[in-house]
């Protein structure tokens, strides 16, 4: 079958506006990644601050946190899908330890300190941006397959 | 004690080195299901490769996860079973560490973008 020149012309502008998007998402991408980075770096910075301050390296370390013989507990945070087309947002539990949602920061100290709960706060903004740019991956995964798809039809030759 | 019944959406996994797993447990992420098995991977300099690797099988075949965050550096390390997953669920993210920052060369979805205008480069 003959293909008309205004279908190879719709095509090729699809491909177009799919490469664009593509140029947009990318870019997203990285900028989210360089964000997530910075708010790592901080908190990562807060937590070498902590151990400084409580002497010791095994002060916030792998040592403190649970193991496959602890207790069960459940994540305070989970991923919930919007479901409107927005992508996946976090949705944060209270701490109720009674049905398992336990304060990780009581792991570390019963009374933390300052740097610890500063690092705390950069960790969960780490959380929201994890979110965002599992949105971003997504999309960007889209509209790879499109192009993809795309590619394989005889409209481009 | 049923702590896991009724819960609604999903888990974001962790495989990293200390740092990383300890910041996103103080973040609120970390849970121990009850057949004990945790939605984290601490990684060190003695942690095999084949573990890892084995890790992060287990947290793909987990239908509650549907986020895996890894740091680039263990990425690396198991490249070719992180380019093999191409469903969309989990997400795989890589993340840079305290000691590695991001390299968006290494990325996989972006190599893949990549291909997609430099047919040399194609992955896939």
């Amino acid at each position: 079958m003959a293909l008309n020149k205004s279908e190879k012309e719709a095509a090729g502008q699809l491909m177009d506006a799919l490469y664009l998007d593509m140029f947009h998402l990318i870019e997203e991408h990285t900028q989210s990644r360089v964000n997530l980075e910075r708010a790592n770096a901080s908190g990562a910075i807060l937590l070498a601050r902590t151990r400084f301050q409580h002497g010791g390296s095994n002060s916030v370390s792998t040592a403190q946190i649970p193991t496959e013989n602890s207790a069960e507990f459940n994540a305070l945070c989970r991923v919930v899908d919007s479901g409107d087309g927005r992508g996946i947002s976090i949705e944060r539990q209270p701490v109720d330890k009674s049905n398992g949602y336990v304060e990780p920061l009581h792991w570390f100290s019963v009374l933390p300190p300052m740097s610890l709960r500063n690092a705390v706060s950069k960790f969960k903004d780490c959380v929201e941006l994890v979110a965002e740019s599992t949105n971003l991956q997504r999309q960007l995964c889209d509209v790879l397959d499109w192009i993809t798809k795309l590619r394989q039809t005889p409209l481009i030759k | 004690m049923a702590l896991h019944s009724a819960i609604k959406g999903k888990l974001i996994s962790v495989i990293g080195d200390e740092d990383t797993c300890v910041g996103f447990l103080l973040g609120g992420v970390g849970e121990i299901n009850k057949n004990r098995h945790p939605n984290f991977m601490v990684v060190d300099k003695n942690t095999a490769v084949s573990e890892l690797e084995d890790c992060f099988k287990r947290f793909l075949k987990r239908d509650d996860i549907d986020i895996i965050l890894i740091n680039q550096n263990c990425a690396e390390l198991i490249r070719h079973v992180i380019d093999a997953h191409t469903s969309p669920v989990p997400a795989v993210l890589e993340i840079p560490s305290k000691d590695h920052p991001y390299d968006a060369s290494k990325d996989s979805i972006l190599r893949r973008a990549r291909g997609m205008f430099n047919p040399e480069d194609m992955v896939r």
